[in-house]
């Protein structure tokens, strides 16, 4: 098919596409039951640590009764893994699929995922997903580029013929090159017209600072023959007198004990509003940083920090915080506990290399586009990028770690902004948005974003049913 | 320790140029201008003059000016340290050399275009750059962005907000009063033009938790004070406006600006140091000062002023404020010319002339009863304060 189509041929392309929206594919049974190792290596990979998942003496004790699979898994059991596909002549989805890959659409992004969940999944469960296309759009400019979205539903029997589930589910198939230009967002330093940050200046009786710094050290001043630490650095004891200076490393963990968003005047190798911080650090010393990976409006003094190290020049990086992820809840919220409006902490997940390959491979997505940076970059992606399976796992851990291990989900609906590419960070925030019962279920509902440098990645709403007190 | 020069000198004149945002004309012929009319004023010819004193950031050195208004011997010359922390500095200086007979009539002065020509605001964005100390303290603090005035107080700011819930109304309510008084100034830059909370509120971020109209301006322009004996000062033309006391101070673990590593940042312990100096040599108290000009460069230092002069206990200068107490019929009328805000922002010289006019009975929005006023000058750096008295 040519690269341009007119419209006479666009309107029969899209009647093609449409033509099997209504049928329903053959149902697909997952080649493995529901399993420990499978279940393992997700929880692993999304550095979730709900022990109902894995720890089979506290799952007796939990609602299920014994080990479950997490329930953002759903899909994962009946993925086709790494094997050739072949379109199934019976698959609709598949089949416009393919035609729109002929046609050059080659790009894939998914958009939206919706699980709903009514029953947990056991070990030895043996999931079979039927799929339903649901709709095909016209051509639409995206920012990623020119393309077709195309939704699905699939439905999740277990063995026994019970309906365990459900998902809603958007791709966009597009055209490589044809996006809007990228806006260039992110942190500060990355710009190409942008002009360095000041340079700090060091001597001999700061270099220390600057050269920890640069491994990743955050090394604060300390007197070898008193103990007094102190920042900045100077030159002699001001507690014992003593002239003999070393250092310790700190551990990076702070609060914030002031801060100011900068607005103007705007210098140019900053990003404004600019978050700068006062931060108290555990060792009991303060200094100036910036407050990455959070809105101006989530600052609040007090806020617990952890440093990381921001490379500015080629021979410097800057410590510089984040908030710090707060420890999993080891009991579980109750219904009571529980008030609409309330906000849940903010975590942090810097989006490593690892993270985005190891999760897209616990979830069995082998789609190149998020493990092979030069596939990626041919399909018309800047780098590889996090599969949606993995922004509905990370969501699924942040509410859990949130709520505690027994919060049980009724359904998981995430839409997807911004692509989590590697060495940005992505910081979740979230709070209550109703309260309800249903079904003689105590429901909270809980609506989240993950926000990287470019944007929120994801935004979604969680039903969860918590137990009375 | 106790300062010897309590009561011993005066200040005799006062002179300025207009207040503008862009003289046309260089800042050295504004100096010269405005210490001609402090001379003028105090009926002194210039050439008498034989001291000078001005504070960093002055670029218009001493040996021009005395040129420039044909002073041919000088007997003491000095630069303070600490910009606007020197305000009241050089008048403290000035007072040195006279108590200790190095100079009988010293002019202070400031001098610049901070509007048209370099913009004070736009603060240190070319520093860090060398390895020396003054140029290494900013390595702690301008590759993170804070690199303007007003970000540095606003630090401060959103932590004393924190621990005594003051909030961005009680700094708007600083604004007001100021605008109130440059409305009725008609040497202020924003004569008749007052403001409301709800324009204070309304205006745009600067460093949150500054607004705009928490910030001073940057102004054109020249002032001039003359320092002589108080003795002397009877002899010429005006009222002496005598100087009660006049201090500098600064405290442990000082920074320029960022002093942000003490055991507590909400107060001003530099300025609690000149105000136990002042009151100690003065033998005065709070309970004496009938006015005062608070240095406002920023709103939300001028709060812990209050609390390091005695005016409000610590963590109360925002009830004392939303009293209404600086305004002009409350208990501590302030910067009755409009402040630095409303008037101009001359590093404070500005507010010492309106200090003395206070004392003169010749201000515009003059305070019944005027006995002692207080002065103060740049927070969250080395600072100084004075108390001016009437004459015996």
């Amino acid at each position: 098919m040519s690269e341009v189509m007119t419209n006479e041929q666009k309107e029969a392309f899209v009647a093609k596409l449409r033509k099997e929206v209504g049928s329903t594919g053959t149902p697909s049974t997952a080649r493995d039951p529901v399993n420990q190792p499978m279940i393992r290596h997700w929880c692993d990979a999304m550095e979730d640590a709900n022990p109902l998942y894995t720890d089979p003496d506290a799952a007796t004790q939990g609602p299920h009764g014994e080990i479950v699979a997490p329930p953002a898994m759903l899909n994962a059991w009946t993925m086709p893994g790494n094997i050739p596909r072949v379109n199934d002549p019976q698959d609709p989805a598949s089949g416009v699929y393919a035609m729109l890959d002929e046609a050059g659409y080659v790009g894939v992004v998914a958009t939206n995922s919706e699980h709903v969940y009514h029953r947990y999944l056991k070990l030895g469960d043996r999931l079979t997903g039927t799929v339903k296309l649901v709709d095909v759009t016209e051509e639409k400019q995206t920012a990623l580029g020119i393309g077709h979205f195309v939704t699905t539903e699939t439905e999740y029997l277990n063995q026994h013929g019970e309906h365990v589930g459900s998902m809603f589910f958007r791709i966009l198939k597009f055209r490589p090159g044809t996006g809007r230009t990228a806006s260039t967002g992110g942190d500060g330093d990355s710009g190409a017209e942008r002009p360095p940050r000041p340079r700090p200046s060091r001597n001999q009786d700061t270099d220390f600072f600057w050269q920890g710094s640069r491994v990743g050290e955050l090394r604060i001043q300390e007197c070898q023959n008193c103990g007094y630490l102190q920042h900045p650095p100077g030159t002699r004891c001001p507690a014992c007198g003593s002239t003999d200076m070393g250092y310790i490393t700190a551990s990076g963990k702070g609060t914030l004990y002031s801060y100011v968003v900068s607005h103007h005047p705007r210098v140019p190798s900053f990003d404004y509003p600019l978050n700068i911080g006062l931060v108290e650090l555990e060792e009991g010393v303060r200094l100036v940083t910036n407050i990455t990976d959070c809105d101006p409006g989530q600052l609040k003094v007090g806020m617990p920090l952890q440093a990381w190290h921001m490379q500015t020049h080629e021979d410097v990086s800057l410590p510089v915080f984040r908030p710090a992820r707060i420890p999993r809840n080891p009991s579980t919220l109750t219904f009571d506990e529980v008030s609409v409006g309330d906000k849940l902490p903010l975590c942090p997940i810097p989006l490593t290399p690892t993270l985005i390959v190891s999760t897209a491979i616990a979830s069995r997505d082998y789609q190149d586009v998020h493990h092979d940076r030069d596939m990626a970059l041919k399909k018309g992606s800047e780098d590889i990028f996090m599969n949606i399976l993995t922004s509905s796992g990370l969501s699924a851990r942040y509410i859990s770690d949130w709520a505690g291990p027994d919060a049980v989900f009724k359904n998981l609906k995430i839409r997807l902004g911004a692509p989590n590419y590697p060495y940005d960070c992505m910081t979740m925030s979230g709070s209550v948005t109703a309260k309800r019962e249903a079904d003689g279920e105590d429901i909270v509902e809980v609506s989240f974003r993950g926000q990287n440098s470019r944007g929120p990645h994801v935004t979604g709403t969680v039903d969860l049913a918590l137990p009375r007190a | 320790m106790t300062l010897k020069y309590a009561y011993h000198s005066a200040i005799a004149g006062i002179g300025a140029t207009p207040f503008t945002k862009d003289s046309g004309r260089t800042p050295m012929d504004q100096a010269v201008e405005a210490c001609l009319a402090a001379c003028e004023d105090a009926g002194l010819p210039p050439e008498k003059v034989n001291g000078f004193v001005t504070y960093s950031a002055e670029q218009n050195p001493e040996i021009e000016l005395a040129r420039n208004l044909g002073v041919e011997e000088m007997t003491h010359f000095s630069m303070v340290h600490h910009g606007g922390g020197a305000a009241c500095g050089v008048i403290a200086v000035a007072c040195q050399a006279i108590y200790s007979g190095a100079a009988d009539y010293v002019l202070c002065y400031r001098a610049f275009n901070e509007r048209s020509w370099h913009r004070f605001g736009a603060g240190v964005q070319d520093r860090p750059a060398g390895a020396e100390a003054s140029e290494v303290s900013f390595s702690w603090s301008s590759p993170f962005g804070l690199v303007t005035p007003a970000s540095w107080v606003a630090m401060f700011a959103t932590r004393y907000m924190h621990e005594y819930g003051a909030t961005t109304e009680d700094f708007g309510r600083v604004s007001v009063v100021d605008r109130a008084f440059a409305a009725t100034n008609p040497y202020a830059h924003f004569f008749q033009r007052p403001i409301t909370l709800e324009d204070h509120q309304n205006s745009r971020w600067i460093v949150e938790p500054l607004r705009l109209l928490d910030c001073c301006q940057e102004t054109d322009g020249a002032q001039a004070l003359l320092v002589t004996t108080a003795e002397r000062a009877k002899d010429l033309r005006q009222k002496p406006a005598v100087i009660a006391s006049a201090a500098q101070g600064a405290a442990e673990d000082q920074h320029m600006m960022r002093s942000y590593y003490r055991d507590s940042i909400t107060g001003i312990p530099e300025m609690g140091l000149c105000a136990r100096q002042l009151y100690q040599s003065s033998g005065l108290s709070a309970d004496d000062i009938q006015t005062a000009i608070i240095y406002d460069h920023f709103t939300p230092l001028v709060l812990p002023q209050l609390e390091e002069f005695g005016f409000c206990d610590r963590g109360e200068a925002k009830d004392f404020i939303r009293d209404g107490h600086l305004q002009r019929d409350g208990r501590l009328p302030i910067n009755t010319n409009g402040g630095q805000l409303g008037e101009a922002y001359i590093h404070g010289l500005n507010g010492i002339a309106e200090g003395v006019r206070q004392i003169r009975g010749t201000s515009v929005n003059q305070i019944e009863n005027v006995e002692n006023v207080l002065a103060t000058a740049g927070t969250a750096v080395p600072t100084s304060a004075l108390i001016l008295s009437q004459p015996q």
